[in-house]
């Protein structure tokens, strides 16, 4: 439960599949890097983050508990 | 602390100073100030024998004398100590002295190392016997011949229960940050790394590693002697000068800046380059006591006072502080590979000033907003800090910048 998304932010490229995957969750920066919410995800959003975790070409996202 | 676990019964209770007097610097070379480095026999007449306290009396020591990290992040040295303390590890745990000063403005640690070098060994050793570490370094740029020079000429002359070895990085900022020194120590570059666990329980190769700042383990040396010390070093920056005082924390900034630079500066950068700009009179009444400072939402960082002297610009400073963070970061993250460099030509546009800079401020604005937590080290954060504070200190250069002209070094406007 209330589980939140977190990225490895050395791993990540900036490839932006994530803010496509998890619309309600992530957000880009200028550069094109996620930005992610502090707050814990509601349920919908963590299965849009899951999809992102699964979709990320680096494996830079994770889901903390 | 019971007045009976002192060795100096008819000492102040805090302790010895750990500078006879200020320290000028000069340029980027040594110290001008004619001073001595402490042989094994002065620094025992200095400071007394060997410390008294180890293991949990030492712990306990340090929690009850309030000690804090002089590395510039202040939080309670106890923290870490206790971690890596409860976080048992089969090939035991690692101290680091980290003496890898990057903070261009700072000469604190460099005295410390070349002056007392003793002291701060003790630190370290006192350090690894209470966390049963069965290794100690002593971390440095791999350019600081001289306090590498001090350090193995005091190592020659000490047996301790520890083997302790000196080790370097590259002579770049981010090489003094704690998980770039344990990164390097375990095998790797001199690159901040992304953790998700504190290097106190899992550091180098996996073993709960302490890093501390050089000052800190002098004071760590200086608590285990009995004392609660009371003072701070501090470095005062004005131009290419540089002067190490050592200073009550009772003291306040207009003492120590007014007293060394006998300027009344119009503005301060506190806590170097990674710091807060300050209009002189909001903060020079401030004490140095950190807390006080934190009460005001500043923090003198690594113990940095810079002025910015009478007739020099503070937005052109502080595009060119940003110009040399962007350089030295590690580029390993979005915000620091893109960001920063952003940030940087954003706040050169406003610095040229004219119709190309006038939406310049507002896209400066979310880039700071943008970079701000997000980076793998603490990096991106100190240089957004550092110029938000400006925006706001010298907001008026920013209108005069904009109109073609500047406040501090006036040209006529067209």
């Amino acid at each position: 439960m209330s589980a939140q998304l977190r990225v490895d932010i050395v791993a990540c490229d900036g490839v932006g599949i994530c803010a496509h995957l998890a619309p309600d969750v992530v957000r880009v920066d200028s550069w094109g890097f996620p930005i992610l919410p502090a707050a814990p995800l509601s349920g919908a959003q963590e299965r849009q983050a899951r999809a992102a975790v699964t979709g990320c070409p680096r494996k830079a996202l994770f889901l903390a508990k | 602390m019971s007045a009976s676990l002192r060795i100096l019964p008819d000492a102040d209770a805090a302790g010895p100073a750990l500078l006879d007097r200020p320290l000028h610097y000069f340029g980027a070379g040594g110290a001008i100030t004619e001073v001595a480095s402490d042989s094994l026999r002065d620094h025992r007449l200095r400071f007394g024998s060997r410390p008294l306290l180890g293991g949990d009396e030492l712990i306990d020591a340090l929690a009850e004398a309030g000690l804090t990290g002089r590395g510039g992040a202040h939080l309670p040295s106890v923290i870490k100590w206790r971690a890596v303390r409860s976080a048992a590890h089969a090939d035991g745990a690692v101290v680091v002295a980290n003496g890898a000063e990057s903070e261009p403005d700072s000469r604190k640690d460099a005295a410390l190392l070349e002056f007392r070098p003793h002291l701060v060994l003790d630190g370290l050793v006192a350090a690894a016997t209470a966390l049963d570490a069965r290794e100690a370094v002593v971390w440095l740029h791999e350019s600081a011949s001289t306090t590498r020079a001090a350090i193995s000429r005091a190592l020659a002359e000490r047996t301790d229960p520890v083997p302790v070895r000196i080790a370097v990085g590259p002579d770049r900022y981010l090489t003094g940050e704690s998980s770039a020194i344990v990164r390097a120590l375990s095998g790797g570059p001199a690159l901040p790394a992304f953790r998700t666990k504190p290097s106190a329980i899992a550091g180098v190769a996996g073993r709960p590693t302490l890093v501390q700042n050089v000052e800190t383990l002098a004071r760590v040396a200086l608590v285990a002697r009995g004392f609660v010390p009371e003072t701070t070093l501090i470095t005062v920056v004005v131009g290419d000068a540089r002067v190490v005082v050592e200073a009550p924390v009772s003291a306040d900034l207009h003492d120590v800046v007014g007293r060394v630079s006998g300027l009344t500066p119009g503005a301060v950068l506190l806590g170097g380059y990674g710091g807060q700009w300050c209009a002189w009179s909001d903060v020079a009444g401030a004490r140095l006591a950190e807390d006080d400072l934190r009460a005001r939402g500043l923090s003198l960082g690594a113990g940095v006072v810079s002025v910015l002297p009478p007739g020099e610009c503070g937005l052109a400073r502080t595009s060119s502080l940003i110009a040399y963070l962007a350089e030295q970061g590690a580029r390993q993250c979005g915000p620091c590979r893109f960001g920063l460099p952003a940030v940087a030509d954003s706040l050169a546009l406003l610095v040229r000033g004219g119709r190309r800079s006038r939406h310049e401020r507002e896209r400066l604005a979310t880039f700071l907003s943008e970079i701000r937590g997000r980076g793998a080290c603490g990096h991106p954060d100190g240089a957004v800090r550092m110029v938000a504070s400006a925006l706001s200190v010298f907001a008026g250069d920013v209108a005069a910048h904009r109109r073609g002209g500047c406040l501090m070094r006036w040209e006529p406007v067209r």
